[in-house]
């Protein structure tokens, strides 16, 4: 009762005093509000790329073993400092190559597949999408489902036949609906397809926006080096995917140099992605906290104006017998509540922006930005606020009585 | 038990034997032993009380007398609890206060001691009523009458109740220390400081002020004591002290 009762007081002083002063209150808010705002937004998107990522990659079967150009992934050559030069400076893979991973016996798919980003007409329209070269064993291992019409068959591929099957989005793009682009014709570069079937969404928008067609056809215009970007290998039993990869990096060691080229679980690549993107996100959530501590030394420096004001009070409050307690807990709270609102309303409108952006991207708050919005900002209330309070406290109680 | 407390006080000093005459036989409740105050104005030292020991007993209207800067109220702050001295001693019933924690202090200058100041000192931010309960947000132990119905009382006696919902500023000068006359007695002080408690009031109010301090001195047997420089209030307490730059003399000027 009596706590209850010197608490609630404790309160009432503290919103007094923030009537008092509304708009230095507000501005003070502010300078944490912001700094809350700034890392629970980054904690958001950094969870939305991985969210998104994981998106990417889910639909991919857990057996899959993807041969690339370049070092990137490979557990020597590490990190992801050589990205691009990795891809630049990587190898060609051939039909040749394809051949040869064809031997290891235990691989039951080997798919090669070339991207090219090209502009694609169809019906009235014209967007920017990709050409993929590959065999009909591509839709099986990527667990791809068909919308309407058929996936091309290895008969397409062997007869180089002009038969496309659209992503979802390609399609939607060009004909509006995925029904109305079966026995239609498109065209990217000055190659023709007929489109005969439709993939389910995958969720991995470059396929989605793709046209897969049999590779053996891109022969010419579309692929005149005739090479791949990514052979594809998959097994149906997962005991074999080490055996699968080693095998693999013996066959093309034989023709290119062990920087050039690499061969990698695609958990290991989402990995290893997570791990780029876990620390750009650590390193963007530091700079957001320099303006948490910004907005802390705000909150000091109008705990100390406040302070001096109140010298006066103080020291009637300790006449009547507040004791440096009493007084250390009153400036100490209205720190606190200073900071704690400013987390609470960064978090809201960190909320509401994620809110909208989730349309597009799929950026989330957890519970990690909410403890972390409402612990930092206590910490830096109690931290940034204990020092005037001391100060306060610490008056004697004439000083403070005959302040003018 | 609330409401009867004022009464039963009354019936109490009845029971007791006059006034001053037993003094001899009681221990003083405050005693000031070779009290010194110096502090530093810039470089400047300054000695605000030299040297001074004093007795003071239950129920004794007592008025501090000396000129501006004499150091009459840096001596009322030190008995006041308010302020520690650079040397000497305190006794508050025969307990050495330097002794006493910031808790203890604090709960003493809730309880036992009452302050009146010259400008008031209300806190313009709370109203009247809610300054007047202030002192009970401070008290730490159970409260053994009902203090809002006590600042009723008080209120009503002094003929301001209908002001109790106003803010300090916006009431007059008699009516704001009628107001912290009622904050200092709340808690049933034993001692009552009044520092120049007519310093800012008019030659009306201020006689007004002294008798209602005088009246808690007569009826509630409240140990009065009173810093003034003029004279005449001063002659009005049954004892006067003077004291001049820091030290205690027999006679004033």
């Amino acid at each position: 009762m009596k706590t209850k009762n010197g608490f609630t007081h404790l309160l009432n002083t503290t919103f007094a005093n923030f009537k008092r002063n509304k708009v230095r209150t507000i501005l003070t808010s502010l300078g944490i509000m912001i700094g809350v705002l700034s890392v629970v937004l980054l904690i958001a998107l950094g969870l939305g790329l991985k969210n998104y990522l994981k998106e990417q990659f889910e639909n991919l079967g857990s057996n899959l073993i993807m041969v690339m150009p370049g070092n990137v992934f490979n557990e020597e050559g590490g990190g992801g400092a050589n990205f691009g030069a990795g891809f630049a400076g990587g190898a060609n893979f051939d039909e040749k190559d394809v051949r040869n991973l064809a031997k290891i016996p235990e691989a039951d798919y080997v798919v090669p597949s070339s991207f090219k980003s090209i502009t694609i007409e169809g019906g009235s329209e014209k967007t920017s999408g990709y050409i993929m070269g590959t065999t009909e064993k591509l839709f099986p291992l990527l667990n791809n489902q068909i919308l309407v019409g058929r996936f091309f068959t290895k008969s397409d591929v062997q007869r180089k036949s002009k038969n496309s099957v659209l992503g979802i989005t390609l399609a939607e793009d060009l004909f509006t609906t995925p029904e109305k682009a079966i026995g239609k014709t498109i065209k990217a570069g000055n190659q023709r397809f007929k489109v005969i079937g439709v993939i389910e969404k995958t969720g991995d928008r470059d396929m989605d926006n793709s046209a897969s067609v049999p590779y053996t056809s891109t022969f010419g215009k579309l692929n005149p080096d005739k090479t791949f970007f990514i052979i594809y290998l998959g097994t149906n039993n997962e005991e074999n995917v080490t055996t699968v990869k080693e095998k693999a990096k013996k066959i093309l060691l034989k023709r290119y140099d062990k920087d050039s080229f690499s061969v990698t679980e695609q958990t290991e690549i989402l990995s290893t992605v997570n791990q780029i993107f876990s620390i750009v996100n650590a390193i963007l959530i530091a700079i957001g906290s320099i303006s948490l501590i910004v907005g802390g030394i705000g909150i000091m420096n109008i705990m100390y104006a406040t302070v001096t004001e109140r010298t006066k009070e103080i020291g009637i409050r300790r006449a009547i017998g507040a004791t440096e307690k009493d007084i250390l807990s009153q400036f100490l709270l209205e720190s606190i509540i200073l900071s704690v609102t400013g987390g609470l309303l960064g978090l809201i409108l960190a909320s509401l922006i994620v809110l909208a952006i989730r349309t597009v991207f799929p950026a989330a708050i957890n519970l990690l930005a909410v403890v972390l919005a409402f612990g930092v900002s206590t910490i830096i209330g109690v931290f940034f606020g204990v020092f005037p309070a001391r100060r306060a406290a610490k008056l004697t109680p004439l000083e403070a009585i005959r302040y003018e | 038990m609330n409401l009867t407390l004022l009464s039963s006080e009354k019936s109490a000093r009845k029971n007791s034997s006059p006034m001053g005459n037993d003094k001899k036989n009681q221990s003083p409740i405050i005693k000031l032993e070779n009290i010194n105050k110096t502090y530093y104005l810039g470089d400047e030292k300054v000695k605000a009380v030299q040297d001074v020991s004093i007795e003071i007993f239950k129920k004794e209207y007592i008025s501090i007398l000396g000129a501006s800067g004499s150091g009459k109220s840096t001596l009322m702050y030190l008995i006041g609890l308010l302020e520690i001295p650079t040397s000497g001693n305190i006794y508050l019933n025969n307990k050495n206060i330097a002794k006493l924690s910031d808790k203890q202090l604090s709960e003493l200058r809730n309880e036992y001691i009452g302050f009146v100041f010259q400008s008031f000192n209300l806190i313009n931010k709370f109203t009247v009523w809610e300054n007047i309960l202030l002192p009970v947000k401070y008290r730490k132990k159970e409260i053994k009458f009902n203090p809002e119905k006590k600042a009723e009382k008080l209120l009503k006696q002094f003929g301001i109740y209908d002001r109790k919902d106003f803010f300090p500023n916006k009431i007059s000068g008699g009516q704001q220390q009628r107001v912290a006359i009622t904050r200092a007695i709340i808690m049933n002080p034993k001692i009552l400081f009044a520092d120049e408690p007519t310093g800012n009031l008019d030659s009306k109010t201020g006689p007004e002020i002294l008798t209602i301090l005088e009246n808690l001195h007569k009826k509630f047997d409240t140990t009065i004591i009173m810093v003034t420089h003029e004279k005449e209030i001063a002659k009005r307490a049954k004892k006067q002290i003077y004291i001049k730059d820091g030290k205690l003399v027999k006679k004033y000027l």
